[in-house]
């Protein structure tokens, strides 16, 4: 079977898959959302008290485990880490302050669009911008520098993490929070998420499908086996969406479920989500495959995807279906001039060390 | 695709970039490509070239210190692994 196909095979099963979960419960357009479904685990675990968006989503524990388990048999798993973390942290907290004033990750962007919201389309260009913007400083020679092995078990904190969260959903203890109404209430059965999930986890280590990665290749290499997978998700989900979820299917602008139709900040909170997700060398999604199979620094990202999801209702800056906030206006701006400074900052470093290097040679 | 190929693998997107350049202006077939699967579970960026040219695409690196990473040969295997 050609590359071609293979990709927009594994795309369509994710896509086939976000049709089903929106169909067994979960939000509306909302059939995976990584970035909604971090911010949801931040309020159940009381990190944040957005009463209406708390809920330990089984999709993530089952990406986690699904890509854990297929990097083990398939021997990707390698133990690594130490490549800046800390400023990983702080674009992997902008990021998903980006998402969740558009309303969702870039993967949601795809699902929003292919159930009839033109809203994502915005959103999707603000995405395109902020790809290009970041490509800028990947030409100029941004790096955030070259990981290192750790130690075999900081590779085995995330499947544990998730098993805990596991734990958590299963016998909910009275320290977890578990929305009764609202997005949070809204779910697909466990198991049906926790299974849906592992697979979505497993085709994603196995493809290495990235929204970012896979436009970030069209602009800079002209390169189009990511975006097959892509169009896999897209094409797929929408013809499923199409027989699964009629009744939820809504071209237009307007009325969209957990969404807004202010353009401007659709817009821009996506353009700070592709700066950072090419600035991290991937997508939130992408992100939570790389740190199941090992990764710390994609461990790390997480983190800070996290509990920025969690500063994100605790300031008010994440949007709502009513609109956006004067606050997520701010933080929007504030997190594009903060990640071009760190981008600038990086390039203008390694281009001084690269010069430096050079002259050491001719010295030599 | 091709059952054979060679790629090389940098550690920095730019590498890629000025690899390209040094290549074209040197006039060797390449082609920068998504690193392969077989290599790595990353997505990062490595050139495509022919693997009768290695040698001399090597030496040329080391003549103009152009950073590479790794070399690598890729044979695609007629069965076809799912999982």
């Amino acid at each position: 079977m050609n590359d071609k196909r293979k990709m927009f095979i594994y795309g369509g099963i994710i896509g086939l898959i976000g049709a089903l979960l929106l169909k067994f419960g979960n939000p509306g357009n909302m059939g995976i959302c990584v970035a909604c479904f971090y911010r949801d685990i931040a309020g159940a675990l009381g990190l944040h008290r957005a009463e209406i968006v708390q809920y330990i989503r089984p999709e993530i524990i089952g990406f986690i485990l699904g890509a854990f388990i297929i990097s083990i048999a398939n021997g990707d798993f390698k133990s690594r880490g130490g490549s800046s973390p800390l400023i990983r942290f702080f674009l992997g907290f902008f990021l998903v302050i980006g998402a969740l004033v558009f309303l969702g990750c870039p993967l949601r962007m795809i699902l929003r669009l292919a159930n009839g919201d033109l809203n994502a389309l915005i959103g999707l260009l603000g995405y395109l911008v902020g790809i290009f913007i970041g490509i800028q400083f990947l030409k100029r020679g941004y790096t955030l520098g070259r990981n290192i092995e750790q130690p075999k078990f900081s590779g085995y904190i995330m499947p544990i993490v998730a098993i805990v969260l596991l734990i958590f959903l299963i016998v909910k203890p009275d320290f977890i929070f578990f929305s009764e109404e609202g997005p949070g209430s809204m779910r697909a059965p466990i198991l049906l998420s926790l299974i849906l999930g592992m697979i979505v986890g497993g085709i994603l280590q196995k493809s290495r499908i990235c929204t970012a990665g896979s436009f970030r290749d069209i602009m800079l290499i002209k390169d189009y086996h990511f975006f097959w997978g892509i169009l896999g998700i897209f094409v797929v989900n929408l013809i499923a969406n199409l027989i699964l979820n009629f009744d939820t299917f809504n071209l237009g602008f307007e009325n969209q479920p957990v969404a807004h139709p202010v353009h401007i900040w659709n817009f821009m909170g996506m353009v700070l989500t592709g700066i950072c997700s090419v600035l991290l060398g991937g997508c939130p999604v992408r992100q939570t495959i790389l740190a199941s199979e090992g990764d710390a620094d994609a461990g790390i990202t997480v983190l800070g995807i996290t509990i920025g999801a969690a500063f994100a209702h605790n300031f008010g800056l994440a949007s709502s279906p009513k609109g956006v906030t004067n606050n997520g206006k701010v933080a929007v701006i504030i997190g594009i001039i903060v990640v071009l400074v760190i981008a600038y900052s990086v390039v203008k470093e390694a281009n001084l060390k690269n010069k430096q290097k050079k002259e050491g040679v001719r010295n030599a | 695709m091709d059952d054979v190929y060679c790629v090389v693998t940098f550690h920095v997107t730019q590498h890629a970039l000025i690899f390209e350049k040094a290549m074209k202006e040197a006039q060797y077939p390449i082609k920068l490509m998504p690193v392969p699967r077989q290599v790595s579970s990353s997505c990062g960026t490595a050139a495509k070239i022919p693997c009768d040219k290695k040698e001399e695409i090597l030496n040329l690196c080391k003549e103009k210190a152009l950073p590479i990473e790794g070399f690598y040969r890729i044979e695609h295997k007629k069965k076809k692994y799912w999982f």
